[in-house]
């Protein structure tokens, strides 16, 4: 009985069963990591400018733990005294604020950014034009551009101003995007002279310049800090949804596995008992079901890469801003998934077939 | 779905329940039998689909709450009108910068019963319990508009105190006495306001010569009421000629702005979680439909050789398909109804 491939020969006796089954488990398997990457990219969108600036440390306000949204200000001769700092590479100001625009009859929420021109925490990796250098320019990122027909050359009415669009990057914000202009036409605009909120310092040594900065005063806080803290602020509302909805994701698929080898196990109750009366034992019957969730598991999860290609593609065409970034974790994540759900979805059909009388061969089907 | 012509049932039952059961027709309820033959199994997927469905409307639910109370300050201002810089139409993620004399100059303005200025922006409330994202709105505490609609406890604030959301206060774990940081500076809690927090922030409202210190002489909006009997459309036209003009809109169009903020910001995050959470449901029901039609492989083969049409088979598997969303339906049912209302 040890050469007879029963578990492959029980999945394959029905084609049609284990091909849904398949589906079922690809289909789950899809939206785990479709969710996954889903959540991945919202975070990586939500910090992407802290990321993009190449700064080491932020000089901020005290009490601030994140750009733009927490309405307090620092005075632009803190750059002075930041440049002025032993081991400070570059120091560059940002000056940001949250905006609605009304573009075709939709509101559009946007992060504007001031920065001084050719200095970081402006405009970055431009996929059109260039980054603004007169205070009525502005570029702005992709998806802003796309979703709103907006081009190189148009104009971009900010609360009572006009600004020409001179740049479109290749980034994009989560449900906000990025307005980049001066620094000083964010003062005008916010009628905030003399104002900014962060500096933004590159250095080779960032403790020893940390420590020099806290020193004279300044609140400082490191890029991870920093992002962990905008990661935590930007996705609070939507994170706790998104999560449960992954874990819904794993259930359903759960129980995708656990039905199609439940109800194979339940057809074929005549069959297991006749092993069962030839002296299989429950390990041997364990091992034969685990064995068909495994397969069935692994299939899946074959399809599931698959229909994560084709709805990832689909997603990206209909709606671009948002990204689904599928890492490795993810993925590692996800095959770990597969083997957690197999071995769930086991335990139900093993019951069955541990509890199963050995006369059930000697009855009719 | 019956049954048609089918003389014996596919299981015997006590002859009176089956009269009692016995559906128009006189056929057999194949379908639910199918169906709750196996109770775990119906409990599992329509559990699954529950769950699906429901997380669906809990975030309708949730951004439903936001939007109702984002609208709240505005709501219960009492302004027939509100002023802002020109091409600002809302308050939320939003930045309004009015010249310090505004409001002067609109109570001149004839049909102007009142307006209040008040000055706003977006901060972080802190204390050691943690951090909220919040309004802040500068007001004058002697002026009867601008401030909390209405204090739960304490009294309105002084030079250097604030009023705090109930619910805020109850998150970072802070009472009238205590202190928070807004703007980089304590202020002491000198009441507590309700009706002021969503998923999203909280309202805290400080003495507008504070804001002013901390952020400069500008105004952020001028919440204007009207003489009785004057014209609103006339009155708007009037406030938005004030130099260098203004945004002028009623209190309705104003909420009508904010929501649609809302909307427009979350609506193709909401379709694509309703995708998903249709995805799975659609999942779960076709497995167990599958799962259950397969295993009842003979029976149908006895059925069909007693005449049953293809047609009829198919209506059955609907039926089937159709009592699984009726039960999956039913926590949303409960969730709708039991549902705070308004």
């Amino acid at each position: 009985m040890a050469r007879v491939p029963l578990a492959r020969r029980n999945l394959l006796a029905e084609p049609r069963r284990l091909a849904a089954g398949v589906a079922g488990i690809g289909l789950a398997l899809m939206l785990i990591l479709l969710l996954g990457g889903l959540w991945a990219g919202i975070q990586a969108q939500s910090v992407r400018y802290v990321d993009g600036t190449g700064a080491t440390l932020w000089v901020l306000p005290a009490d601030t733990r994140t750009l733009f949204s927490e309405g307090t200000q620092l005075p632009t001769s803190t750059l002075e005294v930041v440049r002025a700092t032993p081991g400070v590479a570059w120091a560059a100001p940002a000056l940001g604020q949250y905006a609605i625009l009304d573009l075709h009859d939709t509101k559009a929420a946007t992060v504007l950014i001031g920065s001084e021109p050719g200095q970081p925490g402006g405009a970055w990796a431009l996929a059109r034009g260039r980054a603004p250098t007169a205070d009525d320019e502005v570029a702005i990122d992709r998806v802003l551009a796309d979703r709103h027909a907006l081009t190189v050359g148009d104009r971009l009415t900010v609360a009572d101003r006009s600004y020409r669009v001179v740049g479109i990057t290749r980034h994009a914000g989560f449900m906000t995007g990025y307005v980049f202009a001066t620094h000083r036409a964010v003062q005008t605009l916010l009628h905030a002279p003399g104002k900014t909120n962060a500096v933004l310092v590159g250095t080779e040594a960032p403790t020893l310049v940390r420590a020099r900065l806290a020193a004279r005063g300044l609140a400082v806080l490191d890029t991870p800090e920093l992002r962990r803290s905008v990661l935590e602020a930007n996705t609070r509302v939507f994170g706790s949804p998104l999560r449960l909805m992954v874990a819904i994701a794993f259930l359903a698929g759960v129980l995708i596995v656990a039905m199609t080898v439940y109800a194979q196990v339940a057809e074929r109750r005549r069959e297991y008992g006749i092993i069962k009366a030839l002296g299989a034992s429950h390990r041997r019957l364990g091992a034969l079901v685990f064995a068909q969730t495994l397969v069935l598991a692994v299939l899946g999860l074959a399809a599931g890469g698959l229909l994560l290609a084709a709805g990832r593609a689909l997603l990206s065409w209909a709606r671009p801003q948002f990204e689904v970034v599928i890492t490795g974790g993810l993925v590692a994540q996800a095959v770990g998934m597969v083997l957690v759900m197999a071995l769930l979805a086991a335990i139900l059909p093993f019951r069955r077939l541990a509890r199963l009388d050995p006369a059930t061969a000697y009855r009719g089907a | 779905v019956t049954t048609p012509a089918v003389s014996a049932p596919l299981r015997t039952r006590p002859r009176r329940r089956a009269s009692l059961r016995r559906p128009v027709g006189g056929g057999v309820p194949l379908a639910r039998r199918n169906l709750f033959e196996n109770r775990r199994r119906v409990l599992l997927s329509t559990g699954g689909v529950a769950v699906a469905l429901l997380l669906v409307l809990v975030l309708g639910g949730i951004l439903a709450g936001a939007m109702r109370q984002l609208t709240g300050y505005i709501d219960r201002s009492g302004a027939d009108l509100i002023v802002s810089q020109l091409g600002v139409r809302t308050m939320h993620m939003s930045a309004s910068v009015l010249r310090p004399d505004i409001a002067d100059r609109a109570r001149e303005v004839p049909g102007v019963a009142w307006a209040v200025p008040i000055r706003y922006t977006t901060g972080i409330a802190s204390s050691a319990a943690g951090r909220m994202v919040t309004y802040v709105i500068g007001y004058n505490p002697a002026a009867q508009h601008g401030g909390p609609d209405r204090l739960v406890t304490g009294r309105p604030p002084g030079p250097g105190e604030a009023v705090l959301d109930r619910q805020a206060a109850n998150q970072l774990q802070v009472q009238v006495g205590d202190s928070v940081r807004m703007l980089g500076q304590s202020f002491a809690i000198a009441g507590l306001s309700t009706g002021g927090t969503n998923i999203a922030n909280t309202t805290a409202f400080i003495p507008t010569s504070d804001f002013a210190r901390l952020r400069g002489p500008t105004q952020a909006y001028v919440l204007v009421g009207a003489d009785q009997g004057v014209d609103l459309g006339l009155l708007q036209a009037r406030l938005e000629a004030i130099p260098p003009g203004n945004s002028v809109l009623t209190r309705e169009e104003f909420a009508v702005q904010e929501r649609r903020l809302v909307t427009d910001m979350t609506a193709d995050l909401m379709r694509i979680m309703s995708g998903i959470g249709f995805a799975i449901a659609l999942a779960v029901i076709a497995l167990t439909l599958f799962a259950v039609t397969l295993a009842k492989n003979r029976e149908y083969g006895v059925l069909k050789a007693l005449g049953a049409r293809p047609g009829w088979l198919a209506a059955t598997v609907a039926a089937q398909a159709a009592w699984s969303v009726a039960l999956s339906g039913l926590p949303e049912v409960l969730h709708v109804t039991l549902r705070e209302p308004g």
